[in-house]
């Protein structure tokens, strides 16, 4: 009899585990404090790591209480024989099961993280309920909201006092086997200093109840009302009551059930823990952010007695939104932060990821984010719930992110699809001859393209997610890193702010439409960098592409830069997918360059983004009122309006100037309405014409998309590169017609067959101009002629344009400069034949041709008068208000054109 | 008979305990920072949404179960616990959630600075 009293069974080990639980819990109520429950523990896991071991010893000693209760309780069932308690202690029993599940639950929320506080709010609805006592029940359960002091009275005494008195009235025992302690107490030690309890970050999204009852939280998320689910939990207390009283049919039903319910349950609760993340969505091993929405939550670090930093730096670090991060114990004096970004604000682990509880360097490093911003983790790092999550929401939408027109077009011009405007993404590219074509030449300049290595954003840049617009290194900073040795820990932090200076935009957009370069008045040859004569009218770009001197915008002469026009929501992206550039970009020359009344908007209504962006960058915005855009009603937080002007403040140096309303030139006539202001004040626009693809499979190329060098790629030969005054289109929308600037953007021919193989693959050739937004403004518009009487803003092409007048008739005349192209005998730069009218596939948009021949008759009779009349005269001004009448009343001098009729 | 009455005499006791604890919840008030630019913002256990000239403060507890919703996804709001989805209006637009989001009482103060939320 006395040696099966001390023989073990899962009872006595549970009966173990809990004086252990008890003796833990006792100690461990000495580092927590229930008023501060989250800053307690992360502290003892930063700062006391015998805190630590001993709560981790209180979470392990619990959760083996409860299997192993269960295991015992399934240990009796098992048995086909009755077990034949009294009813009392059958009841007694049953409802211990709640309370036993009751104490565990209590223990959860005493962490007092975000996986805590959503689980109180869970059980305090459920609670509530219950028909007649629910507010009643639940307010004596969980006591004030804001205080966790009635939670804790229940954890250490109600429960756990029940608990006591149903396990020794059934066993009619105090203590178990000392083996059973001696084991119970190694092993759990053994445990408790590998693998820490839970805390979560309060930054990771997914929330998840203790793992016992995420297969609850499963159910719960089933359905519609939730507080059915509370029979459940009553169901399995009765079939436990019977299964413990009854006999024969009714106890082998009632085993039965529980069977298939603990089944059941068991499966819900795999789904809930590893296939559960973000929002409660279903999360496969195999999708990106499994490892960050599901995986993170098993995260348990050792403890570590002999951290890697002094335990004073640990008490005195910083708390940091309610927690201690032991990051700050090791990373002190870390500095060069804006206010709202300083490790004393956020911490590390906002940005960066890793483990803020652990101790030990490699463990508090793991899985950190040692470059945030990158796209594919922005919603981990800058795009916190805390910090800017709708922001990193958008930015994947906007072109810069999607670079849908490039390919869109790009598709186009290999015939692939027969619209240029389709939406598409980078990250949708195939292995097409475009799809290719675009992975070796094109697609590295997009804002997922990650910055992989630490250092200045330059011209070598591309990418790189948010820190490509807001990363800025100070010279202490840059210096730190060039001298850094691995291991050394940096303190001059680089700063992330709204410091966005032009260098930023360069590394992208000093290409293809080159409006960085453009802007600074550069423009690209064809010099090799070895042939640049040594002047300072050339600069030497990326070591390699050599620019010369052009005349710059006049806004960068004024001192502003690429931000000072363009706002957050065009930068960032607004939520909309867009096709083109010219679709998402919103501030128009017109905005600010005002004729009439302005629009405007006051501070106190402004959007929050951009309040909050004008209240950083200027102070004190109250009372103030902005313009607002035209084309998406954003607000254009760097101007003000005050009496009767209008203010333009350079948004990082603060440089307040008055923004002039446009010439009367610009407003007066009828004759130019529909030009917008680019087609007169470009100052000049680079062309290249004449370029041919091909695919060579031996050439080594590069994959960028993947980012790795590869065997074969599509080469371009490039043709010339020119900077003149742009030709002029025409753009028709739904709103409105208008003439925009337009250059040749892509005169070429595509050798098809060299990457398809097919002999049969003819050699594709377009000749297609471009919108553009050249970004070369000038104060001056360009002059009548130089529109009027220029075979290039026609559309012809370089040549001579020359107006004949011969026994009384006149006539216009071109000699093209270049050659007639073999494919379509136009001459090499032209966009449309001289008075002849074309269409189809015309330009890299559909919506954007040349001149009609109607159009270009009209403008050429202009050319005419001009060829006698000076621009200014008083004649050539009348033209402007109504020229069919002033043609009426020409003297016999004037010669109008006549027009052969062209077949 | 008397078991009955024992228990009865007890859970009224207990209702008028709880009871009066949380009438005096309930009549707490709760004032937060108001910034009229802010479209959302996300106060503690209240939402205010400024929609045009009209600012409503909801109850930022899911009414599926009650957890707290604190953040956006596009323009809705989103419940961490299980995946409910609300308008801007707090009108429901995916489940398990069916009821609406609770609109509370709110008055914002006269210097326009804050917002005071009656429970």
């Amino acid at each position: 009899m006395a040696r099966k009293r001390n023989k073990t069974t899962f009872g006595t080990v549970a009966l173990a585990m809990f004086w252990l639980v008890v003796a833990s819990g006792v100690v461990l109520a000495i580092p927590f404090d229930v008023k501060d429950p989250y800053l307690s523990i992360s502290s003892m896991m930063v700062v006391n790591p015998w805190a630590s071991l001993l709560r981790n010893f209180h979470y392990w000693s619990s959760q083996f209480f409860l299997i192993f209760s269960l295991i015992h309780l399934y240990d009796h069932f098992h048995y086909k024989t009755k077990i034949g308690l009294k009813a009392g202690i059958a009841f007694r029993l049953s409802l211990s099961l709640l309370i036993i599940f009751l104490a565990m639950i209590t223990g959860f929320l005493l962490k007092g993280d975000a996986d805590s506080q959503q689980a109180r709010q869970i059980l305090q609805t459920l609670a509530e309920r219950i028909p007649l006592i629910g507010q009643s029940l639940a307010y004596s359960l969980l006591g004030d909201p804001e205080s966790y002091q009635l939670i804790y009275v229940h954890h250490i005494a109600t429960f756990t006092v029940f608990i006591a008195i149903a396990m020794v009235e059934h066993g009619r025992k105090y203590w178990p086997p000392v083996i059973d302690f001696v084991l119970s107490t190694a092993g759990v030690f053994m445990l408790s200093y590998f693998l820490s309890a839970p805390l979560h970050d309060n930054l990771n999204p997914a929330v998840k109840g203790p793992w016992y009852f995420v297969g609850f939280q499963e159910i719960l998320h089933w359905l519609k009302h939730p507080a059915w689910s509370l029979l459940i939990f009553l169901g399995v207390l009765v079939l436990v009551y019977l299964a413990t009283v009854s006999k024969e049919r009714i106890m082998f039903l009632s085993k039965r059930s529980l069977l298939i319910y603990v089944g059941f349950y068991t499966g819900l609760t795999l789904t809930g823990l590893f296939f559960r993340g973000e929002n409660w969505q279903w999360m496969t091993p195999w999708s990106q952010e499994y490892r960050y929405s599901v995986l993170q939550n098993f995260r348990t670090p050792r403890v570590d007695f002999s951290p890697d930093f002094e335990l004073a730096e640990a008490v005195t670090s910083p708390i940091i939104q309610g927690r201690k991060e032991s990051c700050l114990a090791c990373h002190t004096g870390t500095h060069g932060f804006t206010d709202s970004h300083k490790a004393e604000a956020i911490g590390c682990i906002s940005c960066h990821g890793g483990n803020a509880f652990a101790t030990d360097k490699n463990q508090s490093h793991r899985n950190m984010i040692l470059i945030p911003g990158n796209l594919t983790d922005s919603r981990q790092s800058c795009g916190t719930t805390q910090c800017h999550p709708e922001i990193a929401e958008r930015v994947p939408t906007g072109l810069m992110a999607t670079l849908s027109g490039m390919i869109s077009v790009d598709r186009f011009v290999f015939n692939e699809q027969e619209n240029p405007d389709l939406l598409a993404t980078v990250h949708e590219l195939g292995n097409s001859p475009a799809d290719q074509h675009l992975k070796n030449l094109c697609v590295r300049c997009h804002l997922g393209n990650p910055k992989t290595e630490l250092g200045p954003v330059n011209e070598f840049s591309r990418g790189g997610g948010c820190l490509a617009c807001h990363l800025n290194y100070s010279e202490e900073a840059e210096e730190e890193l060039a001298n850094n040795r691995k291991g050394d820990l940096i303190k001059a932090h680089p700063e992330i702010s709204l410091n966005v200076s032009n260098n930023h935009c360069f590394g992208c957009h000093s290409r293809s439409g080159r409006i960085s370069t453009n802007y600074e008045g550069w423009h690209e040859t064809t010099l090799l960098a070895s042939e640049m004569p040594d002047s300072a009218n050339y600069r030497l770009i990326e070591e390699e592409r050599v620019f010369i001197k052009q005349p710059a915008d006049v806004h960068h002469e004024l001192g502003l830069e690429c931000i000072d026009c363009h706002h957050s929501y065009e930068l960032m992206g607004d939520g909309n997918h867009y096709a083109h550039e010219e679709d998402q970009q919103d501030v128009q020359c017109s905005d600010c360059h005002i004729d009439g009344n302005p629009r405007t908007i006051t501070a106190e209504k402004l959007d929050d983004e951009s309040a909050i962006i004008a209240a950083l960058r200027f102070g004190n915005i109250d009372g103030k009122e902005f313009l607002v855009t035209e084309k998406h009603n954003r607000a254009l937080i760097n101007t003000i309006v005050e009496n009767d002007s209008i203010f333009l403040l350079t948004k990082n140096s603060g440089k307040k100037m008055i923004i002039k309303a446009p010439a009367a030139a610009c407003t007066r006539d009828n004759a130019h309405s529909s030009l917008t202001c680019s087609s007169c004040h470009t100052a000049w626009a680079p062309t290249c014409i004449g370029c041919h693809n091909e695919y060579d499979s031996n050439e080594p190329g590069y994959d960028m998309i993947k980012n790795l060098e590869q065997r074969g790629t599509w080469v371009e030969y490039i043709g010339e590169y020119n900077a003149k005054l742009p030709t002029l289109g025409i753009r028709k929308t739904e709103e409105k017609t208008e003439i925009i600037p337009v250059i040749p953007g892509m005169i070429m021919t595509i050798d098809l067959a060299s990457f398809t193989g097919k002999e049969n693959d003819a050699t594709i050739f377009h000749r297609l101009y471009a919108p553009a937004a050249p970004h070369t403004t000038s104060s001056k518009g360009r002059t009548c002629t130089s529109c009027h009487n220029n075979p290039v803003a026609l559309g012809y092409g370089e040549g001579e344009l020359d107006y004949i007048v011969e026994n009384g008739k006149g006539h216009w005349e071109f000699k093209p400069l270049y050659a007639a192209d073999k494919n379509d005998g136009l001459p090499a730069d032209a966009w449309v034949d001289f008075l002849q009218t074309r269409n189809d596939k015309v330009s890299t948009r559909s919506n954007v041709f040349p001149f009609s021949v109607e159009q270009q008759q009209r403008i050429l009779t202009a050319g005419a008068c001009l060829t006698c009349h000076e621009e200014n005269s008083s004649v050539m001004q009348k033209s402007l208000k109504d020229f069919d009448i002033l043609l009426t009343s020409r003297s016999e001098k004037c010669v109008l054109p006549e027009w052969q009729e062209f077949p | 008979m008397a078991t009955a009455g024992i228990v009865a005499f007890f859970v009224f006791l207990w209702n008028k305990l709880t009871l009066q604890h949380l009438e005096i919840i309930a009549q707490k008030q709760k004032i937060y920072p108001f910034n009229k630019n802010r479209s959302v913002s996300f106060n503690e256990d209240v939402i205010v949404v400024n929609q045009g000239d009209k600012t409503t403060a909801y109850s930022a507890h899911c009414t599926h179960l009650g957890c707290r919703i604190d953040k956006m996804e596009g323009d809705r709001f989103v419940c961490p616990c299980h995946g409910s989805q609300y308008d801007l209006n707090g009108k429901v637009q995916k489940g398990p959630a069916f009821r609406n989001l609770e609109v509370l009482p709110s008055s914002i103060s006269e210097d326009g600075n804050t917002i005071i939320i009656k429970s």
